[in-house]
């Protein structure tokens, strides 16, 4: 009977399993260190996140030349998520439990990282998230090598304030999480520096929105008021060209309404004649345009990898370098890959960015870093205006929020904890 | 963080207090080596100095800085003009001209600019200009003093008002007086005189100065309310205008789009998947003729659109002929089953451009004469989508040509509507079915000409239009070319004029469930065909 | 009724229903009970795998059972998965608790960052399970059935209906992306812990949602063959092969058709209740048309009218997609597009629907009366062609 049950057990599992090896633990070999690359190669996202892979593997590609990693060499295991959300925490677990990946680089939207979130956390493997987003989360396993909003939104308003002249603001996002989430904080923070409530005009629209004449309209309309107008746009991927097609040819020029944007870099340009918006703003952490030896080193790698030499560079590929190289030391300085060694490690880690600065993994996993104001030149490169003196502090939690001006995040002993209330004294939020 | 830019900008005031002071007396090639100061705001002093200097070079200066050509050299840092000669850098003193040798890239810095600094350059250019020669420039000095409405211009103002004899050039010259006076402190009696001005000038622009002069007290600004209140009312007449000009140009996007489909779809009954692939099969052929163009001829860049239009109607043609011959052909009679076949197809076709193209946005940019705007009364008109709706009609009434007046119209109505009768006539259907495909595929390829004037040229092009083009070829009627276009236009307006009100999503929705709704009234479309042909 | 379950099933039903029987009960079993070293450990990622796979089986049957039987072919049917997935979703919402971000014991996370003050009223009572698991199958159903009063009533056929299904997804993702209406918007639903009090980060709890899978799929089953081979089933084929006959026969054709679409309907709504705790999200990109064409293409794949072609249909294309997408990350597209070309040119009645032509024809030189009713080839089926 025993032996029947074990025969039929063995048969229905070559059954049921099948096509076997595709999911069941495969085995891997012991003499390499496997990265895990999570970025949409297909669908919507692939626009912006194709990049991203090839820039892991020219890094991974690297370090491998330089001999490796704790006298391994790294092995990239690149799959594609295909901008399908669900299939993001399939694929992060596949990664993980079957490929046994030592450490994942991906993501872009929200979304996707709110989709891998759990998965990284129960499988405790730690992940390097290179995009700029909305803050308000703090995880253990994630590492926020993007900007914060303190790190990104608030700069970019100042310099508008104090440089600009600027009274009255257009907030005008795609709606989504990231952009509601940073006009919610510039809000709040424009009303506390004395700007009316009937000076802000806030706009949300669809992803993709292609026919954006009616938006622009009522934008030129909100700036006849007779005070100085900027518009802050949060307008995400794909539907920022024809937002910036539609804005030349209404002739708004960046000297009358000028725009500014953190979701729009060199990769985003690449698609625009810039001719007719030269002047209008970005803020990041970095620019391709950033003059200096590293900068100009690693942009000149980066166009004899890709065999393109109009090839652009952008802030999330500046993130996964910081990221990649903060890893590398982590392992090294632990002496092991395992995700909470690594993890004791790198916070306080410090690398050199490629805008001439440090940058250093905070206890709240996120990292120092400096904020860059850019115009958009006609060759579709940012010329750098503005920057801070030194680097900025990711803040998880923004101090402009109700439910998250108490809150901080530090891994460290003992408090380690992603949401630690100082009012209450407690870890886990509000905790009421 | 707000903090260190505070401190940063008054320690760049003291700076300018010291520095720029002196230089009120200082010459003018003193002025232009200080437009290569560090801080923004010294270039901008040197900016307005330079301007009522009285240097008869500084209109060319400001103009090679707005045009970027002043360096800053390593060197000696002097600030110098610079051209492109070769590899190299012809240099010169920017006020004198004189030679001063050439210089690789590496040894200068561009002079930086920022909007500040433009709108400066502008103002500037504006006052020096106002008596130029040439009435445009003339025009374009006007509005500029009128953008700015810089007080230092007024004693210029008067001086070509007193000289100007053209009466357009007038009235724009004393409008931008008019901005200029409530811009100051001036006599209640001229401030209502320049009021009166704006509201007979009644449009935005003059709404935007009157409004910043109601925010006061006094006679001026109540007469500044209540011409804001006029030139409101009259604006609010202009909006429906624009809406419908909006939603005219939507419609015939959705237009284009939705042509090609109407002729797969609607005559020939495929339920094409693939038909927006073939608008980004368009939309890539005109990026290629692009960057041929800019490559090889850029003197051709005006024309680069009439070089796209018959190469994406032959190339996007020839793969949907492609398409039937190897794959609809054996499935005809099985229409739920093309649906199958083309979205492979059109997973094909994507993954195709993503490999060939990579998966970025390309660059398609607008020739000069499809850049830009102009005025209809207070409706602005943007030249690309005026010419696409022109486009739009063009086609559509093409189409109508070659399927009611050609041979092969003829014969593709005659194979539509009774293949074996067709057949027995001597009709080649095979031959017939493919060119109608490959004619609405040709169709899709030239919208995708016209979609890249607007849109992100990308490989998912295609699919953020297939989903509105079934919607339209639905809501008109399959089959029916007018429904086609009443649906197209009719979504258009509808979209346009809720979404004022409802916002860009919540219209969408509303159209989308209005169209659910009408489906019910008219099961067959707008436009259904009648007849036996119906219950098939 | 154990009559007609006798005569509804066959023993080629018995062997599927013994199979995925067997994949039950063996799949958890050797996830839980094998060391992880042991070479037949089926890991907890193949099981989650594994138990989406039944969902989307679920899912394709319903739309096999309206598209094969009764020839509505709906473009929209991941919308009534969608909206099933959300009902379980904002269950699993309130189990969280206080253990979200902000910590507040009642409020979801996005809605403490809404600065919302209370729980909207429609997501009252989704903290009890029952109730949860009633608006799973009411809400849509319901939908179902409002949509197929106006459009079966008003005779909507053919591809109308098709994309006027299409343009009722596509409005309600273009509604659940709005972030006011209080479903999280883009974002959707996520981050969930308990299910019934277990962790859904344990592996018992895993292995119980792909059981309660396969038992949702054999009961859904079960009951598409039972109602196939009642009268009903019969009426129902005869509507898809000559609506108009069937009217004028006396039938209130509309009725039938409402009444198998809002059924359909119920099963995806299942099929997203237990597809959402096993991915772990539900976000309105389920809504998107393209997943429900996609879920189209499983039937078409695996044989349109077969019941048996739905499940296989969904099980390999999506684990073609998983193999592909690891494998073949750069070209996958290639792969999965060329296959729905391959099999639409090659195998027009899909897998198991040639598998069964040509078993019929073997048969037919050798009759039998076991034998049901041979599916008809999807060309015998115009009423659903578009009007030429």
């Amino acid at each position: 009977m025993l032996n029947f049950s074990s025969a039929l057990t063995r048969a229905a599992a070559t059954a049921a399993v099948g096509a076997g090896l595709v999911w069941g633990s495969a085995a891997f070999a012991a003499d390499t260190i496997k990265v895990g690359i999570l970025h949409s190669l297909s669908g919507t996202m692939a626009i912006s996140e194709t990049t991203l892979k090839d820039v892991m593997l020219m890094l991974i590609e690297e370090q491998n030349k330089a001999g490796g990693l704790l006298g391994k060499k790294l092995e990239a295991v690149v799959v594609d998520p295909a901008s399908n959300w669900p299939l993001f925490a399939e694929k992060a677990r596949e990664l993980i439990s079957k490929d046994k990946v030592s450490a994942t680089f991906g993501c872009w939207t929200s979304v996707s990282r709110k989709s891998v979130l759990p998965v990284f956390e129960e499988l405790k493997s730690p992940l390097f998230y290179p995009v700029q987003y909305e803050g308000e989360e703090s995880s253990e396993y994630v590492y926020y090598t993007g900007a914060a909003p303190n790190q990104q939104a608030i700069p970019a308003v100042d310099y508008l304030m104090a440089e600009g002249e600027v009274k009255r603001w257009v907030l005008a996002g795609t709606d989504y999480v990231y952009p509601r989430t940073t006009n919610k904080i510039l809000k709040a923070y424009l009303m506390s520096k004395g700007v009316a409530e009937a000076d802000i005009m806030i706009n949300y629209t669809p992803f993709g929105h292609s026919d954006w004449q009616t938006i622009v309209a009522s934008i030129k309309k909100f700036a006849g008021a007779g005070k100085k107008t900027a518009v802050v746009s949060t307008i995400n991927g794909d539907a920022n060209v024809p937002f910036y097609k539609e804005l030349a040819n209404q002739g708004i020029k960046a000297e009358d309404i000028p725009v500014v944007a953190f979701s729009v870099g060199e990769e985003e340009l690449a698609g625009i004649d810039t001719k007719p918006l030269v002047g209008h703003l970005a803020a990041w952490n970095y620019f391709q345009s950033v003059d200096n030896e590293d900068n100009a080193a690693f942009v000149e790698k980066w166009k004899a990898f890709t065999k393109n030499p109009k090839r652009v560079s952008n802030d999330p590929m500046e993130a996964h370098v910081i990221g990649f190289k903060m890893w590398v030391k982590a392992v090294e300085k632990a002496g092991t890959t395992d995700a909470d060694a690594v993890g004791k490690a790198i916070i306080g880690i410090s690398v050199p960015n490629l805008s001439g600065g440090i940058a250093t993994m905070m206890p709240n996993h996120h990292l120092t870093k400096p904020v860059l104001i850019g115009e958009v030149q006609e060759d579709g490169q940012f010329e750098i205006v503005w920057q801070t003196p030194g680097t900025v502090v990711g803040d998880a939690w923004s101090d402009y929020l109700p439910g998250s001006k108490d809150l901080i995040s530090d891994w460290r002993a003992p408090m380690s904890c992603g949401n630690f209330n100082v009012k209450t004294g407690k870890c886990g939020g509000q905790g009421k | 963080m707000n903090l260190s830019l505070k401190s940063l900008l008054t320690a760049a005031w003291i700076v300018l207090a010291l520095a720029v002071s002196p230089a009120l007396a200082a010459d003018a090639p003193a002025l232009v080596q200080a437009l290569g100061a560090k801080s923004f705001n010294q270039k901008i002093e040197a900016i307005k100095q330079l301007a009522t200097s009285g240097e008869p070079q500084a209109v060319g200066v400001l103009k090679a800085l707005a045009a970027r050509k002043l360096y800053l050299r390593k060197s000696d840092k002097s600030v110098v003009l610079a051209r492109k000669s070769g590899k190299q850098y012809a240099l010169s003193r920017p006020l004198t001209g004189e030679d001063l040798g050439k210089a690789p890239k590496s040894a200068l810095k561009k002079i930086g600019l920022n909007n500040k600094m433009r709108r400066a350059i502008k103002a500037a250019l504006g006052a020096m200009t106002l008596l130029s020669p040439s009435e445009e420039v003339r025009a374009k000095a006007a509005a500029a003093v009128f953008k700015s409405r810089d007080p230092d211009t007024l004693e210029a103002l008067d001086a070509a008002l007193a000289k100007e004899t053209k009466p357009a050039l007038k009235i724009a010259l004393s409008e931008a007086r008019a901005a200029v006076i409530l811009n100051m402190e001036a006599a209640e009696a001229d401030r209502l005189a320049a009021i009166a001005v704006l509201k007979a000038r009644g449009d935005r622009d003059a709404l935007s100065v009157l409004k910043s002069v109601a925010a006061g007290k006094g006679a001026p600004a109540t007469a500044a309310a209540e011409a804001i209140r006029d030139i409101e009312t009259w604006l609010a007449f202009w909006s429906a205008g624009q809406n419908i000009f909006y939603g005219l140009s939507l419609g015939s996007v959705l237009l284009l789009a939705a042509i090609g489909l109407a002729i797969t779809f609607g005559v020939m009954g495929v339920i094409n998947m693939a038909h927006g692939e073939m608008i980004m099969i368009g939309a890539y052929v005109t990026f290629a003729v692009q960057e041929l163009i800019r490559s090889s001829a850029p003197g051709l860049f005006d024309y680069s659109l009439f070089i796209a239009l018959p190469l994406a109607f032959l190339l996007a043609a020839i793969v949907g002929m492609a398409i039937e011959q190897g794959v609809i052909r054996f499935l005809y009679g099985r229409p739920l089953e093309t649906l199958l076949a083309t979205w492979g197809v059109s997973l094909i076709l994507q993954q195709a451009v993503r490999s060939l193209f990579g998966p970025t946005n390309r660059e398609v940019g607008n020739p000069g004469w499809m850049s830009g705007y102009f005025e209809l009364g207070e409706i602005t008109l943007t030249y690309n989508r005026v010419y696409i709706m022109l486009f739009a009609f063009a086609v559509l009434a093409l189409l109508f040509l070659v399927l009611r007046r050609t041979p092969l119209g003829l014969q593709m109505r005659a194979v539509t509507q009774n293949r074996p009768m067709a057949g027995s006539m001597g009709i080649r259907t095979g031959w017939v079915d493919a060119l109608t495909f490959g004619l609405g595929s040709g169709i899709a390829g030239i919208a995708g000409v016209a979609l890249s004037q607007i849109d992100n040229v990308s490989p998912n092009l295609g699919q953020s239009y297939i989903i509105d083009s079934f919607m339209v070829v639905v809501f008109g009627g399959v089959g029916n070319l007018w429904g086609t276009l009443v649906g197209a236009m009719t979504l258009g307006v509808a979209n346009k004029f809720l979404e004022p009100y409802a916002g860009a999503v919540m219209g969408k929705i509303l159209v989308l469930v209005f169209i659910i709704l009408f489906i019910q009234k008219r099961p067959r479309g707008l436009f259904a065909l009648k007849g036996r042909a119906v219950e098939a | 009724m154990s009559g007609l379950m006798l005569k509804a099933l066959d023993r080629y039903a018995y062997l599927f229903l013994a199979l995925i029987a067997v994949l039950a009960i063996v799949v958890p079993l050797l996830n839980l009970a094998v060391p992880e070293t042991h070479p037949l450990h089926v890991s907890t990622y193949a099981v989650t795998l594994l138990g989406k796979y039944l969902t989307y089986a679920l899912l394709a049957l319903s739309i096999d059972l309206i598209w094969g039987y009764v020839g509505i072919l709906s473009l929209g049917h991941g919308a009534f998965f969608a909206l099933g997935g959300y009902a379980m979703g904002m269950y699993l919402m309130r189990q969280i608790g206080p253990r979200g971000v902000y910590g507040h014991p009642v409020l979801p996370d996005f809605m403490v960052f809404l600065n919302w003050k209370e729980l909207p009223w429609f997501w009252l009572g989704f903290d009890q399970f029952w109730f949860a698991m009633v608006m799973v199958i009411a809400v849509p159903a319901g939908l179902a059935f409002i949509f197929g009063w106006f459009a079966f009533r008003s005779r909507v056929t053919g591809v109308y209906l098709s994309i006027i299904t299409q343009a009722l997804t596509f409005a309600l993702m273009l509604a659940f992306f709005r972030n006011n209406m209080g479903f999280g918007g883009n974002n959707g639903l996520t981050d969930f812990k308990d299910i019934l009090g277990f962790s859904l980060r344990t592996d018992g709890a895993r292995a119980g949602l792909f059981i309660a899978s396969a038992i949702a799929l054999v009961l859904g089953f079960v009951l598409c063959r039972v109602i196939i081979h009642s009268r009903l089933g019969q009426v129902l084929v005869a509507i898809r092969d000559a609506e108009s006959r069937t009217r004028f026969l006396g039938y209130r054709v509309e009725s039938y058709k409402l009444f198998v679409f809002t059924l359909s309907a119920a099963m995806a709504g299942v099929a997203g209740a237990l597809y959402v705790p096993q991915v772990g999200i539900i976000n309105p990109g389920e809504f998107a048309p393209a997943n429900s064409i996609e879920a189209v293409i499983w039937v078409a794949v695996g044989g349109r009218g077969t019941l048996f072609g739905p499940v296989v249909g969904a099980v390999l294309v999506n684990f073609a997609k998983t193999y592909f997408t690891a494998a073949l990350p750069n070209v996958w597209l290639f792969a999965l597009g060329g296959l729905f070309v391959a099999v639409t040119l090659f195998l027009p009645r899909g897998i198991i629907g040639t598998m069964q032509h040509y078993w019929h024809r073997l048969r037919a030189k050798a009759p039998d009366g076991d034998t049901p009713a041979p599916p008809p080839a999807p060309a015998n089926a115009p009423a659903n062609e578009p009007a030429e």
